[in-house]
């Protein structure tokens, strides 16, 4: 009997632990403050094996930071910081320990800033995200999308919590936003 | 092949035949004799089967994405893991194979919970969070239900997850820190606790993997003679283990400790030992072959082959630290290898006609 007990309360724990977590980071996915960040690449093979999309945050180096010479564009930093330039949010630096105050407007993310070899002048934001998962039917309108914008930019729509973790609500390709539901 | 019993039945027969033991005494004797549950062909199968379908739901949840909502397939997977739980505590003490079993797979179904959770959400996290949470979980299953498959999908778990971090590959190496090493002193622990064979064979492994990542961090130095000095901390483990053998899983232990003993001094004689490289050559034959006179001495035969194979490795290395070119040393040792298994035919013929 007490096996029993016991194994039950083991397994009760751990679904509580999961149902937790996924209630966890709706929460926190939903008071985060959204900011649309430029995609700068989508792999669309991953599309037909696993239905989801390769994301990758590529952004202009800001005018008098040099790649070369910045300390915390070496992959040690902890946070980027992230400043509002229209309707979307670009790189504006990175950041080492936590008692920097960003600027007005500016948000921090957990994360890091790596220069990026054979592209002069351009940095990949490493935030924590790098696919988005969608249903056949979403991962194809999405690529139909893809296919069509022409120019257009593509963004993701990202929350970052109280924390400074940055969590995907979703992505907005061709003017068309896909957010992420429980269903 | 027989075991201990049955190769009793035969001597009790063999002896009273002889007049050598009392007839009327081979009962007694046999019911003295008590032999651990064994595992036939059919449970075996059953065991694996069950395995394979935790692996087949999980993937079956996984690749129905437009059929089932997001919400929908999260449920479901609890669910499925709730039902194997649920099962394991049903059998409990009446059915321990199959509870362990189920234990078993409630473990690599959490594991793939988590993952698909992360997917089904896209909640970020990285890999080797998600591993060391899956092993966490299924250690938890394993004390809650006392299930040695369990651990074992634990201590897995754990071991993958030591390998999926960034700093193994050299890029981060001062946020490295390595927890299979503990975890199987923890699974050493509760196999003589449980007097589990299976989860002793998989916890003595994981410790020899689990040192080898610990100490395998990159820029660590004098990282050759850490290797050996962990060697002699595994050669120290197997004769405490040979000191208790047999009570319950120290055999095993010292089995693995030796193979681990050996491989870790070897490994550790490739790195810029300058003149120590000589002490460490002739140590590792004199080692060699201590190890097969203990292994002959205790009849262990994996023991023996442990210092057979490190005996043509260590004179595989003198070799070509002699200079002699590769393939000059690849025909020595394949006449060494050669010249092992005439001998071991050999021996065996004598045993069998003796």
């Amino acid at each position: 009997m007490i096996l029993v007990v016991r194994i039950l309360a083991a397994a009760g724990l751990l679904v509580a632990l999961l149902v937790g977590l996924v209630i966890r980071e709706d929460v926190a996915r939903a008071g985060g403050r959204e900011v649309r960040l430029a995609i700068g690449a989508i792999d669309p093979r991953s599309l037909l094996s696993g239905h989801y999309v390769d994301l990758q945050f590529v952004d202009e180096v800001p005018a008098g930071i040099s790649c070369r010479r910045t300390i915390y564009l070496d992959g040690q930093e902890k946070w980027v910081l992230l400043q509002a330039a229209g309707d979307r949010h670009v790189f504006a630096g990175g950041v080492v320990g936590d008692d920097f105050q960003p600027p007005p407007g500016a948000v921090m993310v957990r994360g890091q800033a790596n220069c990026l070899g054979g592209q002069e002048g351009r940095v990949g934001l490493d935030i924590g995200i790098d696919r988005f998962h969608a249903d056949q039917d979403e991962a194809q309108a999405i690529q139909a999308a893809l296919q069509r914008r022409e120019g257009d930019p593509a963004f993701a729509i990202v929350s970052v919590g109280r924390d400074g973790r940055a969590r995907l609500k979703g992505l907005q390709v061709g003017g068309k936003r896909t957010e992420l539901t429980w269903w | 092949m027989a075991g201990y019993k049955a190769r009793l039945e035969r001597d009790l027969d063999r002896w009273i035949a002889k007049g050598l033991t009392p007839a009327e005494s081979r009962e007694a004797i046999l019911a003295s004799v008590t032999e651990g549950p064994r595992v036939d062909a059919s449970t075996a199968l059953a065991v694996v089967g069950a395995l394979l379908a935790a692996v087949a739901a999980v993937a079956f949840v996984a690749a129905n994405w437009d059929a089932i909502p997001r919400l929908g397939r999260f449920a479901l997977i609890l669910s499925v893991f709730l039902a194997a739980a649920a099962g394991a505590a049903w059998a409990g003490r009446l059915r321990p194979i199959l509870a362990n079993t189920l234990l078993a797979v409630a473990a690599i179904i959490y594991a793939s919970a988590i993952g698909l959770t992360g997917q089904i959400f896209d909640i970020a996290g990285d890999p080797q969070t998600a591993l060391r949470a899956g092993g966490l979980a299924a250690g938890l299953l394993a004390l809650g239900g006392r299930s040695s498959g369990a651990a074992i999908v634990s201590l897995a778990l754990l071991g993958f997850g030591e390998f999926a971090d960034a700093s193994f590959q050299g890029v981060a190496p001062q946020h490295s820190f390595r927890w299979l090493v503990f975890a199987a002193a923890a699974g050493l622990a509760l196999a003589w606790l449980w007097n589990s064979r299976p989860l002793a064979h998989a916890a003595s492994l994981a410790l020899i993997i689990g040192v080898i990542t610990f100490i395998a961090v990159p820029n660590r130095h004098a990282v050759g003679l850490i290797f050996i000095g962990a060697g002699f901390g595994l050669a120290t483990l197997a004769a405490a283990a040979r000191w208790i053998s047999p009570q319950r899983t120290a055999s095993v232990v010292m089995l693995w400790s030796v193979w681990g003993a050996l491989l870790l001094f070897a490994v550790g004689g490739f790195d810029d030992l300058e003149a120590g490289k000589i002490v460490h050559r002739a140590a590792w034959v004199v080692a060699s072959g201590g190890t097969i006179a203990l292994g002959m001495h205790d009849r262990q035969g994996m023991i023996t082959a442990a210092g057979v194979v490190s005996m043509i490795a260590a004179v595989g290395a003198v070799l070509f630290d002699l200079g002699l070119g590769l393939m000059t040393s690849a025909g020595l040792l394949a006449a060494c290898a050669v010249a092992a298994l005439v001998v071991g035919l050999v021996v065996r013929r004598r045993r069998a006609s003796a």
